[in-house]
C-alpha cells in the first residue's frame, strides 16, 4: 500500500495514542470535529476514552465527555481497566461529563414541538466548568433514535460543533455503521458537519478477530493513507502505522559488503551481500538455511554490527540452543545486547504489528543485519501473498533508508531431485514472485546423484554484484557451512 | 387533599413554547388534578446541574416523579390525551 500526503495548513492536535498521531501526521485538526465510524466492537468508545484521558494526563488539555450510550458509571468502571482513572480526574476538574446514557424513564412526545436546547446548555456549562479543550461525543445514533423529530437533532448537533469551532475546542464524535456498502452513519447528517473522518472495521480471523482503520478524509491537511492494522490492550490502543514512502532516503551501498563468514561463500559473492540489501535465501526443508542466517549474524557481530534475529519457524529458545551446538553463545550476545530476537504468533499474524516489532528491536539496538527466519511461514499463516509482498515492501523501504541488510529465509518445496541438466528449471515458484523487491537471491538445492543426495548453492541473482554465475556444493558440519568445488555434471 | 402527583417542567429560558407549555399544562392540571400536584419549573439556563441530574436533553420536558413510575412528556404539551397518558401511567404490581 503506498502512502501519500496530502497537503495543507490546518493545525493539528495531538491525540496520545500510539501510532495514531503518526498516521494522522501530527494528530486531528484542532477547533475541528473528526468522526470516528464504525460497526460495533471495533473500539471506537476506546479512540474517545483515550483522547481525552491522553489530553488531560499529557497534553494538560481538559476535556467534556458526552454519552448517549453507557452512563457516567459504567464508563468510570470501564476505563479502570487501562489504568486511567476518571474518578480522580472529574475530582480534581478536569474531566466533565454531560451524562446522556441510557435511563429507564418512560418517554412520551407529546408533539414534535421541542429542541434540544438544554443539551446545548448542559455542554456549555461543562467546557465551562473544566475550562475543556476537547471534548467527544458517544454515539450520535443514540441521540437519534431517541427523538422522533430529527430535524430537531441535526439541528442541535450543527449548532454544537459550530459553537465548539468558534471556541477552539477539538472534537470527536463516533457513529455507528452498519454495512460496509452504507453510508457512514445513519442519519447521513455527520459526514456533513465534521471535517475528518476515520473508519473502523473488524476483520474476522482464524482465531480472533482484527481491527483496522483507514481515513476517509481529513479536510485540509496531511495525512498517510492506507488500512493500518490496530489493536487494543490493556494499556490503551496501539496503532501500527505504515512506514512512509516520502522522506526516505535510500543508504544503499554497494562497496560496502556484508558477508557471511563463510569462506569460499564471501568471496563467490563477491565480498558479500551489499549494504541496504535484502537477500533471500531459497530453499528445500534441511538446506541450511537457518544455519546461513545464524552465519550471517554471527559475522556482523565479529565485526562490531549487531543483530535481529526474527523466529517464525522456531522458538527462540529453540534458536539460541541451535546455535550453541555451532559454538555460538546468542544467549550472551543478546544480554550484552548485540543481537535481538523477535517473534509472533502463527495464528491470525498482524503483519503492520511484525512490521513495528522488527523496526523497534532493530532501533532498540541500531542493529545493521536482520535474519527473517522465515518469510514462507509468513505465507502459510494468515498472510496472503499479497499481504507478504505489501510487508516485504516496506521492510525493504526501511532497511535500505537505514542501511540495515537482511537475509530472509524461504522454504521452497519445489526442488528435490532435479533431473540432470534442468537444477533450476522447472522452479515456478513464489520467490519468483517477490523477486522484483529483492535484490538478491541465494537458491539451495538438493540433488539426488549416484545414491547420495549433494547439496548445491547457485547465486540466481544480486543487485550490484560481479558475483559467480557457477553452482557450487556445499556441506552443513558442525562448526558452520563448508564450501565445495565447482558443481559440474 | 394530599399531594399525589409530584412534577417538575424543564424548560430553556422564556419563550414562546415554553410559555404554550405551562399554559397547557396549568390547564390540564386545574381541571384533572386540581389540588393533588405539586410543580416545579426548572429552568435550563438558569440551574444547568439539575438539568444534568436529571439527564434532560430536550425542553420543554414535563417530569412525573411521583407516583411511580417516573415519566417523561416531551414537548409543548398541547396533546392533551398524550399528557394524560403519562401522567396517569401506573406501576404494575
Amino acid at each position: 500500500m503506498e502512502s501519500k500526503t496530502k497537503k495543507g495548513a490546518v493545525e493539528k492536535v495531538f491525540t496520545g495514542i500510539r501510532g495514531f498521531d503518526e498516521i494522522l501526521m501530527g494528530g486531528v485538526p484542532k477547533g475541528r470535529a473528526t468522526l470516528i465510524s464504525g460497526g460495533t466492537g471495533t473500539g471506537k468508545t476506546v479512540i474517545l476514552n483515550e483522547f481525552i484521558y491522553r489530553g488531560i494526563t499529557q497534553f494538560k488539555e481538559n476535556g467534556v465527555y458526552v454519552t448517549f450510550e453507557e452512563d457516567k458509571r459504567d464508563i468510570v468502571k470501564n476505563v479502570k481497566g487501562f489504568g486511567w482513572d476518571y474518578a480522580s480526574l472529574i475530582a480534581q476538574k478536569k474531566l466533565a461529563f454531560v451524562d446522556a446514557g441510557a435511563f429507564r424513564d418512560i418517554t412520551i412526545e407529546s408533539s414534535q414541538n421541542y429542541d434540544l436546547s438544554p443539551l446545548i446548555e448542559r455542554v456549555k456549562y461543562a467546557l465551562k466548568k473544566v475550562k475543556a479543550k476537547r471534548l467527544v461525543i458517544d454515539c450520535l445514533d443514540n441521540l437519534f433514535a431517541r427523538f422522533q423529530n430529527k430535524d430537531v437533532v441535526r439541528q442541535a448537533l450543527c449548532q454544537i460543533i459550530a459553537e465548539l469551532k468558534d471556541l477552539g475546542i477539538t472534537v470527536l464524535m463516533t457513529a455507528e455503521k452498519s454495512g460496509p456498502e452504507q453510508a457512514l452513519s445513519r442519519y447521513g447528517v455527520e459526514e456533513f458537519v465534521v471535517d475528518g473522518v476515520i473508519e473502523l472495521e473488524l476483520i474476522k480471523g482464524q482465531q480472533q478477530f482484527l481491527r483496522r482503520m483507514f481515513v476517509r478524509k481529513l479536510r485540509g491537511t496531511d495525512f498517510r493513507s492506507g488500512i493500518v492494522e490496530f489493536e487494543i490492550t490493556d494499556q490503551g490502543l496501539i496503532f501500527y502505522p505504515k512506514i512512509s514512502a516520502t522522506n526516505l532516503v535510500a543508504k544503499i551501498d554497494f562497496q560496502t559488503r556484508k558477508g557471511f563468514g563463510i569462506k569460499g561463500l564471501d568471496d563467490i559473492l563477491d565480498g558479500g551481500i551489499p549494504q541496504g540489501n535484502i537477500v533471500l535465501v531459497s530453499g528445500n526443508t534441511g538446506t541450511g538455511k537457518t544455519m546461513f542466517g545464524m552465519c550471517f549474524l554471527k559475522q556482523g557481530m565479529n565485526e562490531g554490527e549487531n543483530a535481529v534475529f526474527v523466529a517464525l519457524e522456531e522458538p527462540i529458545e529453540q534458536v539460541k540452543k541451535t546455535a550453541l551446538t555451532h559454538g555460538w553463545d546468542f544467549k550472551r550476545h543478546e544480554k550484552e545486547g548485540r543481537i535481538s530476537f523477535v517473534t509472533t504468533s502463527l495464528i491470525d499474524i498482524s503483519h503492520d504489528r511484525l512490521l513495528h516489532q522488527i523496526i523497534s528491536a532493530v532501533e532498540g539496538i541500531n542493529a545493521k543485519r536482520v535474519v527473517i527466519d522465515s518469510v514462507s511461514s509468513l505465507l502459510s499463516a494468515t498472510m496472503g501473498e499479497e499481504q507478504v509482498r505489501q510487508f516485504v515492501i516496506q521492510l525493504d523501504r526501511y532497511f535500505k533508508a537505514n542501511g540495515v541488510t537482511c537475509v530472509m529465509n524461504y522454504l521452497s518445496l519445489s526442488n528435490f531431485g532435479a533431473a540432470r541438466g534442468q537444477l533450476v528449471g522447472n522452479r515456478a515458484t513464489n520467490e519468483m514472485r517477490l523477486s522484483s523487491i529483492l535484490d538478491g537471491i541465494i537458491m539451495l538445492l538438493y540433488v539426488e546423484r549416484g545414491q547420495k543426495i549433494k547439496k548445491l548453492l547457485n547465486i540466481l541473482k544480486m543487485r550490484g554484484s560481479q558475483h559467480s554465475k557457477e553452482i557450487f556444493g556445499y556441506e552443513i558440519e558442525e562448526d558452520g557451512i563448508k564450501m565445495g568445488e565447482k558443481y559440474e555434471e | 387533599m394530599a399531594v399525589k402527583y409530584v412534577l417538575k417542567l424543564y424548560v430553556t429560558g422564556v419563550t414562546p413554547r415554553s410559555q404554550a407549555a405551562l399554559k397547557n399544562l396549568e390547564k390540564i392540571l386545574d381541571e384533572d388534578y386540581k389540588g393533588v400536584y405539586s410543580l416545579k419549573v426548572i429552568d435550563v439556563m438558569k440551574q444547568p446541574q439539575l438539568a444534568e441530574d436529571d439527564k434532560i436533553l430536550a425542553t420543554p420536558t414535563l417530569i412525573k416523579d411521583l407516583p411511580p413510575p417516573v415519566a417523561r412528556i416531551i414537548g409543548d404539551l398541547s396533546d392533551r390525551e398524550k399528557v394524560l397518558l403519562g401522567l396517569d401511567m401506573v406501576a404494575i404490581r
